[in-house]
């Protein structure tokens, strides 16, 4: 018995053993570096992110042009769905099991780059945008389909069709637009062009967050109460655009089977009242599920409708430009409205000729912008540039490029869009580039009539036409007016900063007079006016190497105190007064009396029904 | 009246620590299960289903305690084989009549409850064990008394085993360390920690593709070396020898048996638990969330019915096997080490009462106890920690379950109510 007892001690000794051991193991658990209570919380909450509906648009007059649809988006764990029932997902979602072999990559790698250090807690959008059918039955099943639940999020709907390069499009944000904000997740849509992408941050609205419980099985258990978890979404703001939704509609139908550019813009504001470009598309096609298909075959298309011509096309501006170059010659002196130049059908000078169509007699200044003479601003060009004044062609021709760009020509204009091109205003370095060293007016005579290097965009053409209404400044353009409510007024800084142009407001008067010469009886628009309305305008037929001329024209209305300013560019449409005209002054028509039948109505039906080939 | 060790009617105080420690084991535990299984979003404190029933087990237990402590301690002696019979039966008819619950055919259903009889087979092969040991004249000697002590255990392990719920089988392991008090030499119980560091050793080799011949070169080598210094007594370097013999055959059995029998999952199973492979998705996960709710106490725990590790299902076996997640998630590393405290201080306190038995019957009862009890503590929480494999044991008074809580109680208060008449 004594041996026995002793053996006591040996179970004792067992006992303290296993205390021991299991208390040192709890402590490398419990008091180690692992974050096993991070990984605990990460296991029970899943946070469903509340989208908020993006601003609503409306046009200047409060009509409503783009608002937000709800739609519903599958999102899953995609690492936790191995024991997925294909069959009942395939069924209802109507897919194939490849098909949701590829989703479930997909969503591995949108959760993946979601959180990069622990991808097997996250979320991330699995199907987008489901089909009301596929939503009920889903709702209806989604307790057999673990690892699964319904997120809600917005998409757009576009009150009208006419504005889709203003007004842009959503998309699935990409990498790059995640590390630029990390408020985005992959599968979130932001706004990829138009006043979607540039007021993205006011437009988007402030998500909100709900926080679940959920258990082993990725099913949901009730919303956590603790309010640090749980907060709403918050709407984006009402933005205020200042397009017209009837100019808008309106002038994309006179476009009709044209491919060109409408801008329209209010003198007196910089906003921009009209931006059509033809040809566009359906924005209601860049919606939901179609979303990427319709992109991918908008972006093969050959007609390009993708393609925001009135801020990146880039044209010769024809002879819309000689009224700038009339307006610095008398800046510089070297023209007076009493000033008269011959023509004799064009302009000869050694081996160089600038054709001119027939015209009767001398003209003078405000003549010239009525008949559109070439050989009257050959002329005026050169007494410009070669200005005994400045005694040399380049210090002369650097003083007329001064001037040009104080019309904000050969540089952005900063509307809200992005990618917007500066056009081009050669520069003397450029200049000497292109024709060596030893050029002479006679070299560059081209530049007179708008045509050689020189280079804008339908909003710099709408703009010069802006600024000759205000007789000397413009604002800004830009397609917003005003956002509701939204607490940063920053926005449009920039857009209430008036820009003046070098040239003395007197020396407008004349050029204004042969504008609104230009619709009447002897004028190059003569026939495409509009009774009761004063139209000052200027015509250009812009050369194009890769065909048939281009048709420009612009204007503004009434003379004084104008309430618009437009450009009308149809490409290959030949003269300007054929299609150009037309079609802005019904604009102005359709403006300035709203609600009232056009007094052209032929001419109105043409256009609507001609199509250029 | 036939002699009987318990027929002396001394009246003691019963053992107040131990019943002491018992309520609170069995409390923390009713606490534990009604967290585990509590909704997450719960207003007000309120009963899960699972607590109430809980709730019900622990009625029946004061009940049980009651009974032992109102009866003749010769009732207990008396009706020792019988009640060790009448679990025998149980055993072999749950086999026929039970149902299956996770591979296991171990249960008898009524209705909403089940009983499980091979949790009354541990005390009954205890007390049969105590008595046959206790007999006048009976000792652990001999070929006939040690084969019978072998069998009272062996032959309800067996009957489990085919069961087939390989843990409550295991169980009976632990009389193997009862036996050693009572005489069984220490070096078979070494030969067979041994034989399983041996074991490990081959796994590992095999495992990890390190050749197992740097385990013969060793064996050969500390054999020889030892040889060596003992060349003068032929007595020690032939046992050495022999030793070296078996350990090099054992390690080869374990090699072959490992790679060509045993089935992949099995080999993932223990190379999982030996650290030798980390797979969080598949059979690691449970290993896995056990360690994370365990880890997620930190120091202090996360509150009491704050444990989202274990409510939320992802545990398994939130409320039974792995109970002690609960105390690990939400009272955290100074609770856990408290509730070892506790469970360790019982089991100290029981072996120090069996040892202080007159009788052998006490005192085969007492180590009995002790011994189940500690194999049940080390398995159960050591799964949860990582350091055992995972076999489905409860931990004894805090796992959810009529059947281990009764038979447990039964067990504790058979004993104690032995200790409290001891001369």
């Amino acid at each position: 018995m004594e041996k026995g007892s002793k053996r006591q001690i040996v179970y004792i000794g067992l006992i303290v053993f296993v205390f021991i051991v299991y208390t040192l193991k709890l402590a490398s658990i419990q008091l180690g570096e692992v974050p096993y209570k991070k990984m605990a919380i990460n296991n029970a909450l899943n946070k469903i992110t509340l989208y908020p509906s993006r601003s609503n648009i409306f046009d200047r007059k409060g009509k409503l042009m783009v608002y937000s649809t709800q739609m519903y988006d599958l999102s899953s764990f995609p690492y936790e769905i191995n024991k997925l029932d294909t069959g009942l997902l395939c069924s209802i979602l109507e897919i194939d099991l490849p098909t949701v072999r590829h989703l479930i990559l997909d969503a591995r790698i949108r959760a993946k780059k979601r959180q990069k250090n622990n991808a097997f807690n996250n979320s991330a959008l699995f199907y987008a945008n489901l089909s009301n059918k596929q939503f009920t039955l889903l709702r209806e099943n989604i307790y057999r389909l673990p690892g699964f639940y319904i997120e809600s999020r917005t998409d757009r709907q576009f009150a009208t069709t006419s504005a889709p390069h203003a007004l842009g499009y959503l998309g699935e944000a990409d990498e790059s637009l995640i590390a630029l904000d990390d408020y985005n997740q992959p599968g979130d849509l932001v706004g990829i062009t138009g006043i979607e992408r540039y007021y993205e941050k006011q437009i988007r609205g402030i998500k909100g967050i709900k926080t679940v419980w959920q258990d082993r099985t990725y099913t949901e258990r009730g919303v956590v109460k603790d309010t640090q978890f749980n907060y709403p979404s918050t709407a984006g703001p009402d933005v205020i655009s200042s397009l017209d939704f009837d100019i808008q509609e309106y002038g994309r139908l006179l476009l009709n089977g044209k491919k060109g550019s409408i801008v329209a813009i209010e003198p007196s504001t910089g906003e921009v009242i009209a931006f059509i470009n033809n040809p566009d598309y359906d924005p209601n096609t860049m919606v939901g599920r179609e979303r990427a298909k319709t992109f991918k075959a908008l972006l093969r298309d050959e007609q390009k409708p993708l393609y925001n011509r009135a801020v990146k096309g880039v044209y010769p501006p024809g002879s819309t430009f000689k009224t700038v170059m009339a307006l610095i010659a008398m800046q510089e002196g070297v023209v007076t409205p009493e000033t008269t130049h011959g023509c004799g059908g064009g302009y000869r000078l050694g081996s160089i000729r600038v054709g001119c169509h027939p015209h009767g007699g001398p003209l003078d200044l405000r003549g010239s912008i009525r008949i559109s003479c070439n050989s009257y601003y050959c002329q005026v060009f050169r007494d410009i540039i070669d200005n005994p004044k400045y005694g040399d062609v380049k210090v002369g021709y650097a003083a007329l490029e001064k001037h040009l760009r104080s019309f904000g020509l050969g540089s952005q204009l900063n509307i809200d869009l992005l990618g917007e091109s500066r056009g081009n205003i050669p520069s003397v370095t450029q200049l000497n580039r292109r024709h060596g060293d030893r050029w002479k007016s006679s070299t560059v005579i081209s530049l007179s009539i708008g045509q050689g290097e020189i280079l804008l965009t339908p909003l710099q053409i709408c703009n010069v036409a802006a600024i000759i209404a205000n007789r000397g400044w413009y604002y800004a353009p830009h397609l917003v007016k005003k956002i509701d409510g939204f607490k940063d007024t920053s926005w449009d800084r920039k857009y209430r900063i008036k820009k003046f142009t070098t040239i003395n407001p007197t020396y407008f008067a004349t050029i204004i007079d042969g504008m609104s010469d230009v619709t009447k009886p002897g004028g190059t628009a003569n026939g495409t006016g509009i009774n009761d309305i004063e139209i000052c305008a200027k015509t250009g037929t812009a050369q194009n190497s890769h065909g048939k001329d281009h048709s420009i024209y612009m204007a503004f209305s009434p003379k004084d105190n104008p309430k618009i300013a437009i450009a009308v560019l149809v490409e290959n449409g030949g003269f300007g007064a054929t299609w150009a005209a037309p079609i802005a002054n019904l604009m102005i028509e359709k403006y300035l009396k709203p609600g009232v039948e056009t007094s052209k109505p032929a001419m109105e039906e043409r256009l609507k029904t001609s199509v250029i080939k | 009246m036939k002699y009987s060790p318990l027929n002396n009617n001394t009246q003691e105080k019963i053992d107040g620590l131990s019943i002491f420690l018992f309520i609170v084991l069995v409390i923390i535990g009713f606490l534990s299960i009604s967290s585990a299984t509590s909704d997450v979003n719960q207003e007000f404190y309120s009963l899960s289903p699972i607590a109430i029933k809980q709730l019900i087990w622990i009625g029946g237990s004061i009940v049980i305690i009651f009974t032992i402590l109102y009866s003749n301690v010769v009732v207990i002696d008396y009706f020792t084989y019988g009640f060790y019979a009448v679990a025998i039966l149980l055993n072999i008819a749950v086999l026929f009549l039970g149902r299956e619950v996770s591979g296991a055919k171990s249960w008898f259903g009524f209705g909403g409850i089940g009983i499980q009889p091979s949790e009354f087979a541990k005390v009954a092969s205890a007390m049969a064990l105590a008595k046959y040991l206790g007999t006048y004249g009976i000792r652990f000697q001999g070929a006939r008394n040690i084969t019978i002590c072998l069998l009272i255990f062996l032959l309800p392990m067996a009957i489990i085993l085919i069961q087939n719920d390989t843990g409550s089988a295991l169980v009976f392991l632990s009389f193997f360390l009862v036996l050693y008090r009572e005489g069984l030499p220490g070096f078979i119980l070494i030969s067979a920690v041994w034989l399983m560091f041996l074991a490990i050793c081959r796994i590992v080799s095999e495992a990890t593709g390190i050749s197992s011949y740097y385990g013969y070169g060793l064996l050969l080598g500390l054999g020889s070396i030892m040889v060596f210094f003992a060349r003068k007594d032929r007595a020690v370097s032939t046992l050495i020898t022999f030793i070296a013999v078996v350990s090099a055959a054992f390690y080869t059995i374990v090699g072959t048996v490992y790679s060509s029998i045993l089935q992949p999952y099995q080999r993932d199973r223990i190379e999982l638990v030996l650290g030798l492979k980390s797979d969080d998705r598949g059979l690691g996960f449970n290993l896995r969330q056990s360690k994370i709710a365990i880890g997620a106490g930190e120091l202090w725990g996360r509150g009491y019915l704050k444990g989202t590790q274990t409510k939320m299902g992802f545990v398994p076996e939130q409320h039974t096997d792995f109970i002690f997640d609960t105390i690990g998630e939400e009272w955290g590393f100074v609770g856990a080490t408290v509730f070892l405290l506790i469970f360790c201080g019982l089991l100290t306190r029981i072996v120090i009462l069996a040892e202080r038995q007159s009788t052998t019957f006490g005192r085969v009862l007492g180590y009995s106890l002790a011994c189940v009890l500690f194999f049940h503590l080390s398995i159960n929480i050591g799964m949860t920690i990582g350091l055992v494999p995972t076999i489905g044991i409860p931990l004894p008074f805090i796992s959810f379950g009529g059947s281990s809580l009764w038979a447990f109680t039964l067990f504790l208060f058979t004993f104690l109510r032995v200790d409290q008449v001891r001369k």
